[in-house]
């Protein structure tokens, strides 16, 4: 294996590592309601926040 | 509820008007090209001929109507579900005027002739340093927003958005490296093969970048809104994004399949285009899981239809592309008439029925109104849907016919069909695909009235509120 392929291999077992702990992260059972959250947060955003001072 | 107050909407207007009049043009061009292709003694030189056209039809179809609603609805999008205004309503309108210049610009260069000669890539340098700069502006504007974000987390429209500011960023940039000769022409900073791997690995996640994340993204916000029902899972949205993510970027090379790149490289654009049925499927179940109970709705309410059936039509478009993407099912479909077929599907299905729902959506919310006619909507749907499927299955079955004559062999391993006798049988097929495209054509136009009426409606109704 010549170095160019030993650094395709790299990069591409990194970013299936990092995919893995994508999926890990978002299917862990800490993190389940917390993912689900911004589906429910999402039908209502009818205005800014309170806090916001829009320029417009 | 329709007041939207402390949101820089006046901007999004301004987008979709200008989108829908992209899009108008890009229909009558495709239209009349299909026309050049059934007729073509409708080719008139040197202006109005197929191979000037047809760059144009794409550039205003995939830049104008495309990109110009998708800036519309990420400026709409971002600031909801951030819950912040637009980190520079200034800047946006600045990016409003750089786009009208810069699709115009690229409408009259490529009508002179201008090319560099790549697939939607034509512009030439001048004009592609433009789309660099209204590109950062545009990306800017949105990453503030985002940075300066009222909600903590962010909904997956949020990450395709995202997505395709990065990643259209990075293929442009790269694809578009030439080097000038003069004020109209340039090269191509790569040559041979690789030039054409760039280009590929370009070309294709154009389709992802472009004519996949900001649907996406925009199906997402927009059928729970529709609906009044969330979105079935987040978690499967998050993780269908990062493995579409993952794999799309490799999968350039499957339109350069028998081509002379590495045999290593076109195999790992095979395996990953058949893994990306993954993440495309889980969209489409997304979509129609988030439906349990709602199905009525597809009877009920017109903006459920556009969005199912377009969502529908993107699981179809990623069933279709990895099939075309195996060696042996690309070496029959390859250079034939079944191609247009597919690509008719995402744009015209997929992406066009996305846009025309969140149009329908924004609009009476953007002036305060109700929609002009529901009915001339439903008119509008049914064209649209005809036109389209009358488009890409007489593509498919022009294909097929037009690959089995050129496969066609004698005993003694000669070409049974010359070219020729292989083009003079198309011809019914393309006389179909125009109608198709007038049929189209007529839907388009039922889709403007409504939104034209719809605006004028509610301007008369603010002046006599006024008064
Ligand atoms: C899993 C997803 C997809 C895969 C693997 C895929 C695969 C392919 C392949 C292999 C081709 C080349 C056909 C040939 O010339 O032999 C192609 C062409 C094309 N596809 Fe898809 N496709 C996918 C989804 C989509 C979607 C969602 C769209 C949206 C509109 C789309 C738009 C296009 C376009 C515009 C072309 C034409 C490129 C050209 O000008 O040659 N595809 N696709």
């Amino acid at each position: 294996m010549d170095s160019a392929s030993i650094y395709y291999l790299g990069v591409t077992l990194i970013l299936f590592l990092a995919f893995a702990a994508i999926v890990a992260r978002t299917y862990s059972k800490r993190h389940r309601d917390k993912g689900e959250e911004p589906k429910f947060r999402m039908m209502d955003d009818d205005k800014p926040k309170k806090d916001d001072h829009p320029e417009n | 509820m329709n007041q939207q107050e402390g949101y820089a909407d006046d901007i999004v207007k301004g987008f979709v008007i200008w989108s829908m009049v992209w899009g108008l043009v890009a229909v009558l061009v495709g239209v009349f090209i299909s026309f050049q292709i059934a007729f073509p003694q409708l080719n008139f030189p040197p202006y109005l001929t197929y191979g000037r056209l047809r760059p144009i039809h794409t550039n205003a179809g995939i830049f104008g109507w495309g990109i110009g609603s998708f800036m519309a609805f990420f400026i709409y999008i971002t600031q909801r579900l951030t819950r912040t205004s637009l980190w520079s309503p200034g800047l946006a309108k600045a990016q409003l005027w750089l786009f009208n210049v810069v699709i115009a610009l690229a409408a009259v260069t490529l009508a002179m002739g201008m090319n560099r000669s790549k697939e939607y890539a034509e512009l030439e340098w001048p004009v592609a340093s433009l789309v660099v700069v209204l590109w950062v502006i545009f990306a800017v504007n949105i990453v503030m927003t985002i940075v300066k974000r009222r909600e903590e987390q962010m909904y997956i429209s949020l990450w395709y958005i995202l997505a395709t500011l990065v990643g259209v960023a990075v293929l442009y940039l790269v694809n578009n490296a030439s080097i000038p000769v003069s004020l109209t022409k340039s090269y191509s900073a790569y040559a041979g093969a690789n030039d054409a791997n760039v280009q590929w690995w370009y070309g294709h996640n154009a389709v992802a970048m472009v004519l996949t994340t900001p649907p996406l993204a925009i199906f997402y916000y927009f059928l729970p809104k529709a609906t009044g029902v969330p979105i079935y899972s987040h978690r499967m949205g998050v993780i269908a994004f990062w493995s579409l993510i993952f794999m799309y970027l490799w999968t350039g090379a499957h339109h350069l399949l028998w081509a002379p790149v590495p045999d290593w490289v076109q195999t790992l654009a095979m395996a990953f285009s058949v893994m990306l049925i993954a993440p495309s499927w889980a969209a489409v179940f997304n979509g129609y899981f988030s439906m349990n109970g709602q199905w009525h709705q597809m009877r009920e309410n017109y903006l459920v239809k556009f969005l199912i059936f377009g969502i529908t039509f993107y699981g179809l478009q990623t069933l279709q592309g990895p099939s075309q993407s195996i060696r042996t099912f690309s070496a029959f479909i390859h250079f034939t008439d079944w191609v247009p077929g597919h690509v008719h599907m995402g744009t015209l299905g997929w992406v066009s029925l996305v846009l025309f729902a969140a149009i329908y959506y924004t609009i009476p919310r953007l002036y305060h109104t109700e929609i002009y006619s529901v009915g001339l909507a439903n008119v509008h749907f049914w064209l649209v849907l005809t036109g389209q499927l009358i488009f890409s299955i007489t593509m498919w079955i022009a294909g097929v016919q037009q690959a089995a004559m050129l496969n066609a062999t004698n005993p003694d391993g000669s070409l049974h069909y010359s070219f020729i006798e292989t083009m003079v049988e198309l011809y019914p097929y393309w006389h179909m695909r125009a109608l198709g495209g007038v049929i189209y054509l007529a839907g388009l136009l039922v889709f403007l009235y409504n939104i034209y009426q719809t605006i004028a409606g509610a301007k008369t109704q603010a002046v006599a509120q006024r008064a």
